[in-house]
């Protein structure tokens, strides 16, 4: 009862089923010391493999959906208690995976989980494969791909806006929008094919500009689309923060001031910062990744050059570099450097501000300047409120009406359906494919958005030209 | 004539109607073909059907409707002299062997004591006739009730002919389904009465074309076109909609007479008006009934109104100021039944041996109709000689698509057969119809040696022209000057012909005429081949899916599966399939409401099943 089976009668590895079904097992919460854990297991035989480990208090069989207090022991021996626990079983097709599903609720740490999947691996289960259990749930159509992806997403959250594009995902923001292309899609197709299907009808010949202009609209809303993929990557993984400058100019204090804990070692030897350190902050609209790299100081140790060479690679990458430096005159030098190696706006920092006069006055620079401190918080807002003007305005805000593309598979199947059409308008335009040949692009288009999210039916396209078109035969 | 042909020369086939004289009778608008349905008139002429041969002995005026949009999506129609019409089918039924024509209504269906196979029929007069196979093909006729206006309702099935009723009482007994459509026709009118010279006149293309529907003509017995006739183009604007807007609850299907469902895309002038207000003017073709014949059918003007309004409103239409009116415009409601209770060979689930073919489906149209009665005609032959049956694919013709949409979709409104239907419009054409319907033809035996010599030349024909376009080298002085004109680049160095022929705009033919190709290359293998090289890409995207949804066809589905236990489907699944009962994967993947997902848990649970 497990692996891949073919079919019997159909040699063909695409009608093959993607769905294994044997039972697979796994400790479902993290490792490492923990008061309590859950061992879950998903499959057909699930119940029957249970029934070999687990000694319910109240015998089989136990209600549904409804935890049970239980013991767990090893294979088919009731006397080698494993641990109590609580057991709640799901059964199929009303579960995550729509397959029947245990859950054990056991004693947390280094032992105790291990020793039950251990159990119910003898007991005839396999170990689970990472996202195996949402893998089951999407093959079962318990889930569509899209919002699978959401789930791994909100686990991974690091951020409240990574958690807000995730939760957008998973209330199907995004499938939605989808749907609404792909009506969009279909709707060409369906003009398309009354272009064919009723060649001398009422409304007379189809106009070509009908079909461009609906084209174009929908190109649009693609590019739209696509035009989320930064801002998404902006939300997951933050706008990226460069603090730069010469060693030892406080951009260690600075970090973790404004991270509001030392996560950074700070040392008053120059070079103590051997590589780049970053902290991810939470921040709006997007959150901000806080990189600390070693000094621009030339020709120093090999390691400092690595340093060096560090710095350059994060410069690259930046959305916006902060130049740290004590004095006017070093942070004029240190904003000329950095400029000549990233094209990221800088914005200046003067640190230790707090060893200043308090009636020193910045002079007025081309970037904009803020004076800091990290031991008083002296200037930290009004540097994060600098960071953030900067920042949107060579990112843009979120874009509240157009949910976000957050994976290069989303991306790339828009993109493919962005093509299709693309080469459908082209040869539409220039009049170089009849209607059905062209409208192969339209439907590999359609396709596309399909891999997303579902399949579409010959009838939609028919459905939408009754419901458009005067016809008479 | 599909049954005779499966049985051969011990075939002994009775056709029994309530009138002999109304065989062929056209009863809607007196043409064939169009978008699809021409594809399916060549497809039934492939299959040794009386459609395309009766076409080409009574058209009247040639169309090739989607002219400038390119061979591959060509659709011809014709008009056909209804007179000429019947006449050429009668003829061919009586020339055929085998065939009996036998006068009478049928009364019921008869029954062997002790079992569920039909055992053949008795008509009215009490007439036995025994048989191993039945198909009915009822038409409109069962239990039909025509309506003009609110005050005239009629039992009948045609205007002028008797409705039939104790069959449709003995069906409904047995357990099956019954449900009721309606459908209507247009009045017609003296065309000496038309003013022409305010219409626009739509002449015959034969001459562009010579066309022949039947692929079966050439070689030793020959066809030569009809005098051809115009149609003439007029339309319904704001004195007619105002005349029946005003008249709409005289109309029976306004009225409330009528209660059951109509073609969307065949709507009643009523229905027209109502839908679209703010059209301004509606299309209407002036048909000519026949050669010796003024009379004029009025398609686009299909109404329930009663008589007198209905000439109110032709009148009030451009250039028939002054019309008569000859017969008026009916509607008809008539039973059929919901064809998924059908195999996809059209053998009735519940009872062995009886088919259902045409309207008695839930279908509209001629062609549709023509193309299920082949079906049915073959299966039940070959039933009545315990052979296996013959399904028709999607992926290889318009008739698959049309049995495979009845059997696992159904019908909610009568339904018509559209390109948009067909996952496989590029390949499934009508100049290719021999090619893909013979290799059934020829395993069920359906041809004579003349007709087996034209599929095989045909086939000849298009390797003849493929490898002569392979071979031929083109040159810059041959054909650059129609490269140019077509809007394509000259040539730089020699290219082959096949090559060139892809080119957007180049025609094979005339690549040939410049290279110096003398031999009399065959018109259609010819577009046949040409559309094959220009198109092979998109070509291959559709053989691609119909070999998948030929595999999955072949991976048969028990008929006894326990859909409501198979908990790893969808409920809706579940339920559906277990209403439909579809014999193989294919044509569960067909069924409304089932997901890709559920097909995958469908094989798995089949699959776990049978071990």
């Amino acid at each position: 009862m497990s692996g891949r089976r073919p079919p019997r009668s159909a040699d063909d590895a695409s009608l093959a089923p993607r769905v294994r079904e044997d039972t697979i097992a796994a400790v479902a919460t993290a490792p490492g010391r923990a008061a309590i854990a859950v061992v879950r297991a998903s499959g057909a035989d699930a119940l029957r493999i249970c029934g070999r480990i687990v000694e319910p208090r109240g015998g089989w069989p136990v209600p549904a959906r409804e935890a049970t207090r239980c013991r767990v022991h090893d294979v088919d021996d009731p006397a080698s208690t494993i641990d109590e626990g609580l057991i709640t079983v799901f059964p199929a097709p009303r579960s995550y995976t729509g397959e029947t599903i245990i859950e054990l609720g056991v004693h947390g740490g280094a032992y105790v989980p291990t020793a039950v999947l251990a159990a119910f691996v003898r007991a005839g289960a396999r170990v689970a494969e990472p996202g195996e259990f949402t893998e089951r749930a999407v093959l079962h159509g318990k889930l569509d791909l899209l919002r699978a992806e959401a789930i791994a997403d909100l686990i991974d959250a690091r951020s409240r806006s990574a958690h807000r594009i995730a939760m957008q995902q998973l209330s199907g923001a995004l499938s939605d929008h989808l749907e609404t292309l792909r009506t969009a899609v279909i709707q060409i197709e369906a003009l398309l094919a009354y272009d064919v299907d009723f060649p001398s009808e009422d409304d007379g010949a189809l106009p070509r500009r009908n079909v461009l202009v609906a084209c174009d609209g929908t190109i649009a809303a693609l590019d739209a689309l696509l035009a989320t993929v930064p801002a998404a990557i902006l939300g997951r993984e933050g706008a990226t923060v460069v603090l730069a400058g010469p060693p030892n100019a406080g951009k260690s204090s600075l970090l973790n001031a404004l991270a509001g804990e030392a996560r950074v070692i700070v040392s008053d030897t120059p070079g103590t910062t051997r590589d780049a350190v970053d902290v991810l902050l939470e921040h709006d609209p997007w959150p901000l990744r806080l990189v600390d790299t070693a000094g621009l100081r030339e020709g120093a140790d090999p390691v400092e050059r690595l340093g060096i060479e560090v710095s350059a690679r994060w410069l690259a990458r930046a959305h916006v570099v902060v130049a740290c430096a004590e004095t006017v005159e070093s942070l004029t030098a240190a904003m000329a450097a950095i400029s000549a190696l990233s094209a990221a706006p800088v914005i200046g920092a003067l640190t230790k501000f707090d060893l200043v006069a308090k009636s020193y006055e910045i002079p007025r620079m081309a970037n904009p300047v803020v004076a800091v401190s990290a031991t008083t918080g002296a200037g930290l807002t009004a540097l994060l409120d600098e960071i953030t003007k900067v920042v949107l305005v060579t990112t843009g805000g979120p874009d509240a009406d157009t949910p976000m593309v957050t994976r290069a598979r989303h991306r790339a199947a828009l993109e493919r359906a962005r093509g299709e059409l693309l080469t459908f308008r082209e040869a539409w335009n220039d009049g170089a494919l009849p209607a059905p040949v062209a409208a192969v692009h339209v439907h590999e288009a359609v396709r596309a958005l399909d891999e997303l999210i579902g399949a579409v039916e010959v009838d939609d396209v028919l459905a939408r030209v009754f419901s458009t078109f005067c016809v008479g035969k | 004539m599909a049954a005779s042909r499966v049985l051969g020369a011990d075939a002994r086939v009775a056709l029994v109607t309530s009138s002999l004289d109304t065989i062929g009778q056209m009863s809607c608008n007196p043409a064939i073909g169009g978008v699809a349905k021409g594809t399916v008139v060549r497809e039934i002429d492939a299959l040794g059907g009386v459609m395309g041969r009766a076409t080409d002995m009574a058209s009247i005026q040639f169309r090739m409707l989607n002219r400038g949009k390119g061979p591959a999506v060509w659709a011809p129609r014709a008009q056909c002299d209804r007179a000429l019409y019947r006449k050429a089918v009668r003829e061919l039924l009586e020339s055929q062997p085998g065939i009996t024509l036998v006068e009478g209504t049928v009364r019921r269906l008869l029954f062997a004591s002790g079992d569920p196979r039909v055992a053949g029929i008795e008509t009215m007069s009490g007439v036995q006739l025994r048989g191993r196979s039945v198909v009915i093909t009822t038409g409109t006729f069962l239990r039909g009730r025509i309506h003009i206006g609110m005050d005239t309702q009629v039992s009948g099935g045609r205007a002028g002919e008797e409705a039939t009723t104790h069959l449709a009482e003995q069906i409904a007994e047995v357990g099956i389904t019954t449900a009721r459509f309606k459908t209507g026709t247009p009045p017609r009118i003296e065309g000496n009465t038309v003013d022409r010279s305010k219409l626009e006149r739509q002449d015959s293309e034969i001459g562009d074309f010579e066309y022949a529907w039947s692929a079966f003509w050439r070689g030793s017995r020959t066809f030569t076109p009809l005098e051809q006739a115009p149609c003439w183009i007029t339309f319904a604007g704001a004195a007619t909609k105002e005349i029946v807007a005003t008249h709409l609850k005289e109309s029976a299907m306004y009225g409330g007479a009528i209660g059951s469902r109509g073609p969307r895309y065949c709507p009643s002038i009523e229905d027209k008006i109502l839908r679209f207000p703010d059209a301004e003017r509606h299309q209407i073709f002036l048909e000519p009934e026949g050669l010796g014949t003024s009379e004029m059918y009025v398609n686009g003007l299909s109404t329930s109104l009663p008589a007198d309004i209905q000439l109110q409103m032709l009148r009030s239409v451009p250039g028939l100021e002054r019309v008569e009116m000859t017969r008026p415009g009916y509607a008809i409601e008539y039973d059929y039944y919901p064809p998924t209770q059908l195999f996809p060979w059209l053998e009735v689930r519940a009872i062995a041996g009886l088919f259902f073919a045409g309207q008695i489906n839930g279908t509209t149209g001629y062609e549709e109709a023509g193309a299920q009665g082949v079906v049915a005609g073959l299966n039940a032959a070959l039933r009545a000689r315990d052979l296996d049956t013959v399904t028709f694919g999607r992926e290889t013709s318009y008739i698959g698509v049309l049995c495979d949409d009845l059997v696992t979709r159904g019908v909610d409104e009568p339904y018509r057969l559209f390109t948009s239907r067909s996952e496989f419009r590029l390949t499934v054409r009508q100049d290719n119809a021999l090619r893909r319907m013979s290799d059934i033809g020829l395993s069920l035996g359906l041809y004579d040696d003349h007709e087996r010599e034209i599929i095989a030349r045909r086939a000849d024909d298009e390797v003849r022209i493929l490898r002569l376009a392979r071979e031929t080298q083109a040159r810059s002085e041959h054909v650059d000057a129609q490269l140019v004109a077509a809007g394509t680049a000259p040539l730089l160095h020699p290219v082959r012909v096949a090559e060139l022929a892809k080119r957007q705009g180049a025609s094979l033919s005339a690549l040939f005429a410049a290279t110096g190709v003398t031999e009399e290359l065959p018109r259609e293998a010819l577009i046949t081949v040409e559309l094959e090289l220009k198109y092979a890409g998109y070509f291959a995207k559709e053989r691609y899916a119909a070999d998948r949804l030929r595999r999955m066809s072949e991976y048969p589905l028990p008929d006894d599966a326990p859909y409501a236990e198979m908990r790893t489907l969808s409920v809706e699944s579940r339920q559906k399939l277990a209403a439909r009962r579809p014999l193989s994967l294919a044509q569960a993947a067909s069924v409304p409401g089932v997901s890709p997902a559920d097909l995958q848990n469908l094989i798995l649970e089949i699959e776990r099943s049978r071990s």
